[in-house]
């Protein structure tokens, strides 16, 4: 751990990374890796030997840089840039210094170009719909004339349905909660959402009503002998195949 | 030289030019490999043949070896043959000011062996420069490549400055101001 810190440190800041001894270090790890039993200490070990290669490379980094022509006295050349004026460094600067050229503009091909791929670009809903499908289009609610028009019901079947389960639930309720998953549960998925619907639409009208336990998930319904009154509260429920 | 082998030649040149003045990206300048897809494998001689017909307006095209040292990565640049003066530079929509920090934040992490951290950096320039100047500028110049700033917050010569200034220059003309060019105290 001593040798990850040091190495650390010495990375991330403008210390001689002389200073760490590699073959010093290594004789450490070395020394002490017949104690390590765990996989956590076997990777602290190699996470020190990565370190001690980082160091190893900000080392040859620091040599050449020593041998180039650039290298100069740290001190001396802090103690001239303080020294000397602003006119001075400026002068020092721009004498070399070979500025850039470009040309940051449009040109008529360009935009001939880009005017091209506009007029051949499909729209957004078009670019996306092989990959995900229905790009751009929002899961929605479906009421119950969506229901006629997609032909799920008619007028006289959704009454029907609505009264006959409306006198299921109250035959199974006897005054008391009915399990909601239970009541609503039958062979074919499609058939339980269909119940689930038509419970709901019951709940809607306050000709049923409905309690949830937060703790424990469970959702219970009643049969209400009268219209209840009050503020209606939403509940979401999901309902999924396996359910 | 045929006469058609010349329009050719030509012709590749012109493209070579405007490739390269032209901005692609946020950097400026072009790697080997895009040259490479537009002017062929022989881009290297086309490029020295261009170098040598802008030579006349004070331009060249400069070479910028990438972090892999290869020809592909490599990065070519036009740019001015000799540097400006002092009323040129201050054309450059650059603030003389700015010139400065940039000329000591190089010249430091230089003496500083490639690598300084931002804080020291800050540190040091603070004693010319106001507090916001100095922030301002070292990232406006990490943002336009001239400095690197790594994820430790040590700041490095970037592939800007590489391109744009000669270093050895720079630190021998700030080694060699006189006693007369002093900063008041």
């Amino acid at each position: 751990m001593r040798v990850i810190a040091l190495c650390e440190s010495v990375k991330s800041s403008s210390a001689n990374p002389f200073e760490v001894d590699i073959l010093d270090k290594i004789a450490v790890l070395r020394k002490h890796l017949p104690e390590w039993k765990f996989l956590d200490e076997l990777l602290l070990d190699s996470e020190a030997m990565l370190e001690l290669a980082q160091i190893l490379k900000l080392q040859d980094e620091w040599l050449k840089h020593r041998a180039s022509s650039l290298y100069i006295d740290p001190l001396l050349i802090q103690f001239k840039i303080k020294l000397i004026s602003k006119d001075a460094l400026i002068e020092a600067f721009v004498r070399s210094w070979h500025p850039l050229v470009q040309v940051d503009q449009l040109s008529p091909k360009g935009l001939e170009k880009a005017f091209v791929y506009w007029n051949d670009l499909a729209p957004m809903s078009e670019r996306f719909k092989s990959e995900f499908g229905n790009y751009g289009v929002r899961p929605g609610t479906i009421d119950f004339d969506d229901l006629l028009q997609l032909r799920i019901f008619t007028q006289d079947q959704f009454e029907d349905r609505l009264s006959g389960l409306q006198e299921e639930l109250l035959s199974k309720s006897k005054g008391d909660w009915v399990d909601y998953r239970g009541f609503i549960a039958r062979e074919t998925f499609e058939e339980k959402v269909v119940r689930a619907y038509l419970l709901a639409f019951l709940i809607s009208e306050g000709r049923a009503t409905m309690k949830t336990d937060a703790l424990t998930g469970q959702i219970w319904v009643a049969p209400l002998s009268k219209k209840a009154g009050g503020t209606p509260k939403s509940v979401a429920v999901s309902i999924v195949g396996d359910d | 030289m045929e006469s058609t082998d010349r329009a050719l030649l030509d012709r590749k040149v012109r493209k070579a030019f405007q490739t390269l003045i032209l901005q692609r990206s946020r950097n400026p300048g072009v790697k080997g490999w895009e040259l490479k897809r537009h002017l062929g494998r022989d881009y290297r001689k086309i490029i020295e043949v261009l170098s040598e017909d802008i030579a006349p307006l004070g331009l060249e095209v400069y070479e910028v070896k990438g972090p892999e040292g290869t020809d592909d990565t490599s990065r070519f640049l036009l740019r001015f043959k000799e540097p400006p003066s002092i009323s040129e530079a201050e054309t450059s929509g650059i603030r003389i000011d700015d010139l400065a920090v940039l000329a000591a934040s190089v010249a430091f992490v230089n003496a500083k062996q490639g690598r300084v951290g931002r804080r020291e950096l800050e540190q040091f320039l603070r004693e010319k420069f106001p507090k916001w100047r100095v922030e301002y500028s070292l990232d406006r110049y990490v943002k336009r490549g001239y400095l690197e700033q790594d994820d430790k917050m040590l700041i490095h010569v970037g592939w800007r400055t590489r391109a744009e200034i000669d270093e050895k220059t720079l630190m021998t003309m700030i080694l060699s101001r006189g006693s007369n060019e002093v900063a008041a105290p």
